[in-house]
Order: structure tokens, then sequence, then C-alpha cells
């Protein structure tokens, strides 16, 4: 049962990656990365590594994205 | 026949990147050290003796804090410079507000926010020792709390709360204070950052005040990062 | 577990191929953080074994998954992050200085 899901969630590791990459819009893309932040740190729990889960989820989910958005509305994209 | 050329670049850049590809493959294929069964002598030793020499139940903070602390040293010099780059980058100039004005629901949100997210930051900083968590994330929370007003209100409200110098104060104070617990093992006669070994007397595991040095640079860590991001995140939102 | 390091080699292909062939300079950045991350997933995947405990010892476990590579990856996410603020500072001032994201346009204005 475990296995099905850590399979799932890698399948979807690589979909929303290369959404992505491959979107025109770039708004679309950076509101993605949190959603793939969210996925890596389900993987993460599942491999037993609850330390590197929190500063992913903190950091990648939440203060990376503040980045990229600011860096968006300051070049008026 | 230019546009025959463009063709031509944008099949080579795709070659590159696939026989990159099947060049890992090959690499990871030959690697047999990457399987799980294989024996490794230093993390043995960690896990076997690591709460008895340090004192710490997380075995991922007596790694980071106490057998390799020179490597969280050269991390927070990373921040450092990160942030004295920034701020060379980004001189002082007029503040720029992101031009939005939000509803009285969202600012009542974030101010009945707050609390919670400096409880969360305080609990992650102190008990990075005996839980997931540690320095860095509790700073990173503590963090959000200076960007969640600048976003919510505006600028000055942010700097009114947490002023630059008082900011500018906290990261160095965290990065003297790890340098001075630092050398409090040369003070007793060993080595430089040397928790485990100076015999500071790991206490009784599993309670707070334990493990030596570790909770005291956890919270120096915790300062330092926190003040840090602030510090970054206001320069990039400064920026005319 | 086979899968997994399939995975990680499609990632950083990935984020190779953003670098190398976008032309928005955020969406590098972006290529950048993937590669960041799938290095870090790389790192997780050495450190488990089948039927491992979290290496959190309030109790002796039999098996306990590998301390070092966390503590290595740990390092990893927090350092990134810093470097992408930075690369997304000098973007801004880039925009700033040309008025243009474009790659080959900034190329042309170099002359």
């Amino acid at each position: 049962m475990m296995d099905i899901i850590f399979n799932m969630l890698m399948i979807f590791l690589v979909i929303t990656a290369f959404f992505m990459v491959f979107t025109k819009d770039i708004s679309t893309a950076v509101i993605a990365l949190p959603i793939y932040g969210a996925i890596l740190v389900v993987i993460f729990v599942i491999l037993q590594a609850p330390g590197p889960a929190i500063a992913e989820a903190v950091i990648a989910a939440g203060l990376t994205t503040v980045f990229f958005v600011i860096t968006i509305n300051k070049t008026e994209y | 026949m230019s546009r025959m050329n463009a063709m031509f670049k944008k099949l080579y850049k795709l070659v590159l990147v696939v026989s990159l590809a099947i060049f890992l493959f090959i690499v990871f294929d030959e690697i047999h050290n990457l399987d799980n069964n294989s024996k490794r002598y230093l993390s043995e030793h960690y896990i076997s003796e690591g709460v008895q020499e340090t004192g710490a139940i997380n075995i991922v903070t007596s790694v980071l804090y106490d057998y390799r602390a020179f490597d969280t040293l050269g991390e927070a010099t990373v921040l450092l410079t990160a942030a004295a780059i920034l701020s060379f980058l980004v001189p002082l100039g007029k503040d720029k507000m992101l031009g939005t004005t939000f509803t009285m629901i969202v600012s009542q949100t974030t101010k009945f926010f707050i609390p919670f997210l400096a409880v969360l930051g305080a609990y992650l900083i102190l008990f990075g020792h005996l839980a997931p968590g540690g320095g860095f994330v509790g700073g990173v929370v503590m963090a959000v709390i200076p960007i969640l007003l600048t976003i919510t209100y505006r600028v000055e409200f942010s700097e009114y709360k947490f002023k630059p110098a008082k900011k500018k104060l906290a990261e160095d104070i965290g990065a003297i204070g790890f340098i001075l617990l630092g050398l409090v093992g040369v003070v007793t006669g060993s080595n430089f950052l040397a928790n485990g070994q100076a015999n500071f007397g790991p206490g009784n595991t599993g309670e707070l005040i334990s493990a030596g040095l570790i909770p005291f640079l956890n919270l120096m860590i915790g300062i330092k990062v926190g003040a840090g991001l602030a510090i970054i995140f206001n320069s990039l939102i400064k920026e005319k | 577990m086979e899968l997994a390091y399939v995975v990680v080699i499609i990632l950083l292909s990935l984020g190779m191929y953003t670098i190398i062939t976008k032309k928005n300079l955020i969406k590098i950045v972006m290529g950048f953080t993937i590669l960041e991350s799938s290095l870090i997933l790389l790192l997780i995947l050495v450190s488990y074994k089948p039927g491992g405990a979290a290496p959190i010892l309030d109790k002796p476990y039999e098996i306990v998954v590998d301390p070092i590579p966390q503590a290595l990856a740990l390092t990893a996410i927090v350092i990134g992050a810093s470097v992408t603020a930075v690369m997304l500072a000098v973007v801004i001032k880039i925009y700033k200085r040309y008025g243009t994201l474009n790659v080959d346009e900034l190329r042309k204005l170099r002359g």
C-alpha cells in the first residue's frame, strides 16, 4: 500500500515539475511552486526524514514563493 | 535558413540534456554504495554512541551542532554574505508599498495569527534537540512575522514594529554569540566548538536543559537566521 | 525504490533543460530551484533504509536511517533559499537597468 502511494507521489512530482517548466504564464508557474514543495514534503515524511520535511515545508512552500511573487510584482509581468 | 539554424540549436540542446541523463543513469547503475544494505561506519557510530556522547535525542541536531559544527558556522557565514550582498545591491532609498489594499478581514486575521506563529517559532527553536526542527527552521518561522506585516499593511508599519537597526543588532548578536560559545570549548581545554568532548555534562537526556551547549547554539542560530532573512526580504521589497 | 532514482535523474535533466533553453530569467531561476530540490531528494533517498525509524532516539530502535545525509540536506535547503533571494535581486536589478527579462534581447543590447 505504501509503495503504491509513494510511486503515485513520485509521478505527481514529475507532472508538477513539467507543468511548472512548460506553462506559458509565469505567475501560473510560480503558483505551482508550493504544490511541488508540498508533494516533496510528503515524500520526505514517508522516507523517515522529519527534519528536512519541516525545513522544506517552511522554506520552499513559504519563503521562496514570497520572493518569486515580489520579483514578479517588481518587474510588472 | 535562420529558422533551420534555430531548430538545429534547439535539437542540439535537447541532445545535450538527454546525453547527460543517460550518463547519470549509467553512473547510478554502476555505483553500488547507493543500495541500502551497505555498512557505513561513521553513521553507525553516531547512532550507537551519539545519545551518550552529546545528550541530544535528535541525532540530526547532534550532527549539525556537535560533530560537524564547523559546517553550521560556514552556513551562517553564507547567510551573512547573502544579506550583505543584498544590502550592497539595493541602496537604502524611498520605500515602495505593494499598491494593494486589503479588506478588514485580512488585516484582522493577520493580527490574530501572529502570536501563534511566534509560539511555533519559539517551540521549534527551544526544542531543537528533542524534536524535529532546530534553529534554522525556527528562525525562518520567526522571519515570517515581519513578512506578513509587510505584505498585509505596508513597509512603514513593519519597520515601525521591527526597527532595521534592531534587526541588524540581532543578527550581530547571533553571529558573535555563536563564536563566543565556540570559544568556551577552547577555554575549558578542548577544541573549538567542542561540546561532547569538553564534558559539559549531557544532563538527563530528554529534558529541556540538557545536551550541554546545544540549546544555546540553537538559540543563537535561530536569532541570526530570523534577523538575516527579515533583512533580506526588506531589501528585496525596498527596491524602487 | 528504482523508480525514485529515475525520478531524480528526470528532475535533474529537466532543471538543466530549463536553465539552458528558456528565455525568461524568472523561469531560469525556477530551473535552479528544481535542480536543487532533485539533489536534496537524492540525499534523502540515499539515507533511507527499509523498515528504519526516524533518527530521534527516545528509545533504542533496531534499524535507524542514516542521519548524516539528512543533516547535509537541511544545510542545503537553507543555503538554497538565500541563494535564490540573491539571484532574484540580481534579476530585479537587470530589469531596472535594461527594461526586459528576455535573454536574447539582453544579449543584443550588450552588442
